[in-house]
């Protein structure tokens, strides 16, 4: 009995915390909505639902690990295991939302429970949130639960490694770190010149102006990208503020470069030089053969940054190919700027953010639509936010069909390619307010996730897209008819 | 020109009393199908009131249009035409349905609550406090005798405890009107009679019960006034009494009689009434009555049941005795508006009703030609629920108006 006595203690602490949450719910969101969302979790409990979901995620947390394949490094196999799992848990809970967001609704008008709440002074709108609340916070808990486990699992895989091992993954993976690139510099100004010196040349060239305007455009950027054999390519990035905590912090430099013709030994030498290229003080490591196409990350010295944080990088190209680092993601600065905790935290809220969106999106649908066909709308509707790559590519090449292989742009655009090129831009821009943010991948390459990112994909992704969602859904769902003239719906 | 008045519906204007709780002018419902063409008209151009304390029945056969009528009532369905007001506001208005309970025809409740859960969620959506649902919750499930099965899951009853606790249910908020749809439904004998009771009783205290129903008995046995649907119209509407009287005839029950003075009796009569217009027969109780007799000799050795018990009383709060502790004024009222079986409980309720004692200076009378027609009045029972008023107007009047 003695022995039994922690359980009790620890269910009894339990309750009480359901008892608190319970008061604190009512004075938060009154209590109506309050019964309505914990009548959800309640239902999700004894339906099996959490219960059963609990297992998977914990089940994939634990198992993921022994059957996943790595580079064979701890920072690797910790960056592979971050993504693995917290994709696993964002498919399985965004499903489950899904799923439950359209069930918990659609069924209770198909089975008439709803005519129980709707006769009762609670407003259409309550019983809409009520269930939403509740299917966040049965949310709120899976993914602390998952996530829980899965920090524990990487804290608990790191304190077994060897000293040095350790150090790597917490300077490059269980970490936030801020990034600092050189701004992409406005090349339109050159592209107009150029261009008017062609069409000068060759006036004949005005019957294709797009064209030759696009071909233009990218022989500029490549000209800014490219660092032909034996040449410098020299990188000013600017630290901005974090030059005030930088002093006596390593910095990590993270490149990537592609090649136009593989080399037969697969990598490609160069010099590295960080600080001035000048400068007695600066950093030049031996040269690295590096390969292509994938991203490199090296720690650098501290303090080579000049007084307004201005720090300098160059590279000289041994090989005999030209590589081409590209503006948006060739070279960047690393710098330490918070713990890998909040970090998590901050990663996994833009998570739970999503699944709001996902409940949302299900209730919505549920408000006029029967469970099979709201589940089927919810899933077109997450297909197509899916399809992100198709869109930008109908948008990029101008139209759907006709497409000119050599031009990469549609010649001769049909009315439906008119009508299909803003339809998919509109949609686009809908999408990536809230495909915008990565927090997977920021938390796998130990990126730090801000509070004002944090706060931007709240605004996003809950106030604004769940937002129209349960406006849709409530608006729906006020005037609809709860029931028929006999019986079932 | 028969066929022109069975379509017109019997209509028997009641004089204004009280306050009107439920108005409804040319209500009329068509259902469409899913490209808005008319598939059915449920509900045909129906007008009726109901007053505060009535108890008003919509009486028809299945498919009639009761059920549209309250659903659109409860604002579950809306009118394709006409208008409702529910205590001055359209039934959609959220505040006022914190005066109205309402019983499903059938068990909407959520399976996977038990009974105490259920009475609890719905006392929260009401917003009653904790302590509140608490002794409601315990005086409701003692009523509907549920007490034992409280933390059973209501998907695991039968359809009777299903229905008790969507009874139980409809009371949580102490509602000013009372919606039942079919209520006795999938109850046995004994909780017909329970639910019967107990709408007489929050009739009693001033409460608006609507009873939709398809059993004449039902309706009979509680309504104040009926409509009578038909193919979505109104067929009849008006109190019982007035529907249902035979004006030209009377019926007198007395004991069994010496031989002589029964013949002394018809001879009387016959002198007034042709021969074949005088029917005597041995008047037989109701099945219902003898069933809840038997059943009531069965409780006095009652087993232990994880299932319904009968119900207990009515609980304190709607009997207006919150507090639990009734003051000397209310237990009278309350002895006076229970039923007999509630009042004396070693009894057998409702088995044989003891028969009135053989007046035998009325029976004189009767014999007597000259004041026949007098006897006659006198004689005749008058109806219990009437005393009952009457004594529960005198008690309202020395302790104030029930709520």
């Amino acid at each position: 009995m003695e022995k039994l006595r922690p359980i009790f203690r620890f269910v009894g602490r339990v309750l009480l915390a359901f008892g608190l949450f319970e008061r604190v719910a009512v004075l938060l969101l009154g209590q109506r909505i309050a019964a309505v969302a914990g009548l959800t979790l309640k239902a999700a409990f004894r339906f099996r639902l959490v219960l059963v979901l609990a297992v998977t995620l914990l089940g994939g947390v634990v198992i993921l690990p022994l059957i996943i394949k790595d580079d064979g490094t701890a920072r690797g196999f910790t960056q592979i295991l971050l993504t693995y799992t917290l994709t696993m848990i964002t498919a399985l809970l965004g499903c489950a939302t899904l799923w439950l967001g359209c069930g918990t609704l659609a069924r209770d008008v198909e089975e008439c429970q709803i005519q129980m709440l709707a006769v009762k002074p609670v407003a259409r709108w309550q019983i809409w949130l009520g269930k939403w609340l509740g299917i966040l916070c049965l949310n709120a808990l899976l993914l602390a639960l998952s996530s829980g486990a899965v920090f524990l699992l990487l804290q608990w895989r790191a304190q077994r490694l060897p000293p040095a091992q350790q150090t790597i993954l917490r300077n490059e993976v269980l970490v936030a770190r801020g990034s600092a690139k050189e701004p992409v510099p406005d090349y339109e100004a050159d592209v107009e010149h150029l261009m008017k010196a062609q069409l000068k040349e060759n006036p004949a060239l005005a019957a294709d102006l797009p064209a030759l305007q696009k071909i233009i455009r990218e022989r500029v950027k490549a000209s800014q990208q490219i660092v032909p054999p034996g040449y410098r390519r020299q990188w000013q990035i600017d630290l901005g503020l974090a030059k005030n905590y930088l002093r006596n912090q390593p910095l990590y430099i993270r490149a990537k470069f592609n090649v136009a013709q593989p080399s037969p030994s697969g990598t490609y030498p160069g010099r590295w030089v960080v600080g001035g290229f000048e400068s007695p003080w600066a950093h030049r490591p031996e040269p690295l053969s590096l390969a292509a196409d994938t991203f490199h990350q090296f720690a650098v010295p501290p303090n080579l940054f000049d007084e307004s944080g201005q720090l300098t990088i160059s590279f000289i190209n041994l090989s005999d190919t030209a590589l081409l680092f590209s503006l948006e993601e060739g070279m960047e600065v690393l710098y330490r700027e918070g713990g890998f905790g909040l970090n998590f935290f901050r990663g996994v809220a833009i998570i739970f953010c999503w699944l709001a969106l996902l409940a949302a999106m299900g209730l919505a649908s549920a408000s006029f639509l029967s469970f099979p066909v709201a589940a089927f709308l919810s899933l077109g509707i997450l297909v197509v936010g899916f399809s992100s790559g198709t869109l930008s590519q109908i948008v990029t090449e101008g139209g759907i069909m006709g497409v000119n292989h050599e031009t990469g742009y549609t010649e001769n655009p049909t009315l439906l390619d008119q009508v299909a090129v803003p339809v998919a831009r509109k949609i686009l821009n809908v999408v990536n307010l809230v495909r915008g943010f990565s927090p997977i991948d920021s938390l796998s390459t130990g990126r730090s996730i801000t509070w004002g990112l944090l706060a931007r994909a709240f605004a996003q992704i809950c106030l604004l897209m769940s937002g129209l969602f349960a406006a849709a859904g409530i608006s729906i769902f006020t005037r609809r008819e709860l029931a028929t003239a006999q019986g079932n719906q | 020109m028969n066929a022109a008045r069975k379509t017109e519906p019997v209509i028997i204007d009641v004089k204004p009393q009280s306050e009107i709780v439920v108005a409804v002018r040319g209500l009329t419902k068509i259902f469409k199908d899913f490209w808005g063409r008319p598939k059915a008209k449920a509900v045909d151009n129906v007008d009726f009131e109901v007053r505060r304390g009535e108890v008003f029945g919509l009486l028809g056969p299945n498919g009639s249009g009761k059920s549209t009528t309250v659903k659109m009532l409860l604002g579950l369905l809306y009118p394709t035409k006409g208008h409702i007001e529910v205590f001055g506001h359209s039934p959609r208005h959220v505040a006022t349905k914190s005066r109205i309970g309402y019983l499903p025809e059938e068990s909407y409740l959520y399976r996977y609550l038990d009974s105490e859960e259920t009475l609890d969620f719905f006392g929260n959506l009401f917003a009653l406090p904790a302590q509140e649902r608490k002794q409601r919750t315990e005086q409701l499930l003692d009523m509907v005798g549920l007490t034992q099965a409280r933390r059973r899951q209501v998907g695991e009853f039968s359809k009777g405890m299903q229905r008790r606790i969507g009874l139980a249910q409809a009371l949580i908020n102490d509602p000013s009107l009372v919606i039942l749809d079919e209520p006795t439904s999938g109850l046995d004998p004994i909780g017909c009679r329970e639910v019967k009771d107990l709408i007489l009783a929050l009739a009693r205290r001033g409460k608006t019960v609507i009873l939709s129903s398809h059993l004449l008995a039902d309706v009979e046995d509680v309504c104040d006034r009926v409509v009578i649907y038909y193919g979505g119209k109104v067929q009849a509407m008006g109190t019982l009494k007035e529907l249902l009287a035979t004006p030209d005839a009377i019926r007198i029950t007395t004991p069994i009689l010496p031989r002589e003075t029964l013949q002394k009796v018809l001879e009387t009569i016959r002198r007034d009434v042709v021969e074949d217009k005088i029917r005597i027969d041995t008047p037989t109780q109701n099945l219902e009555s003898y069933f809840l007799g038997v059943v009531a000799k069965a409780k006095q050795s009652e087993a232990e049941t994880s299932g319904a018990l009968s119900g207990s009383r009515v609980a304190a709060y709607l009997r207006g005795d919150a507090e639990g502790s009734q003051s000397p004024a209310n237990r009278i009222l309350e002895r006076l508006t229970l039923p007999a079986a509630a009042a004396s409980p070693s009894t057998p309720a409702m088995v044989a009703r003891p028969e009135p004692a053989v007046d035998h200076r009325k029976l004189e009378e009767l014999t007597q030609p000259n004041e026949a027609a007098a006897a006659l009045t006198v004689a005749t029972p008058p109806p219990e629920p009437a005393d009952l008023e009457k004594a529960n107007e005198k008690l309202s009047a020395l302790l104030g108006k029930p709520k």
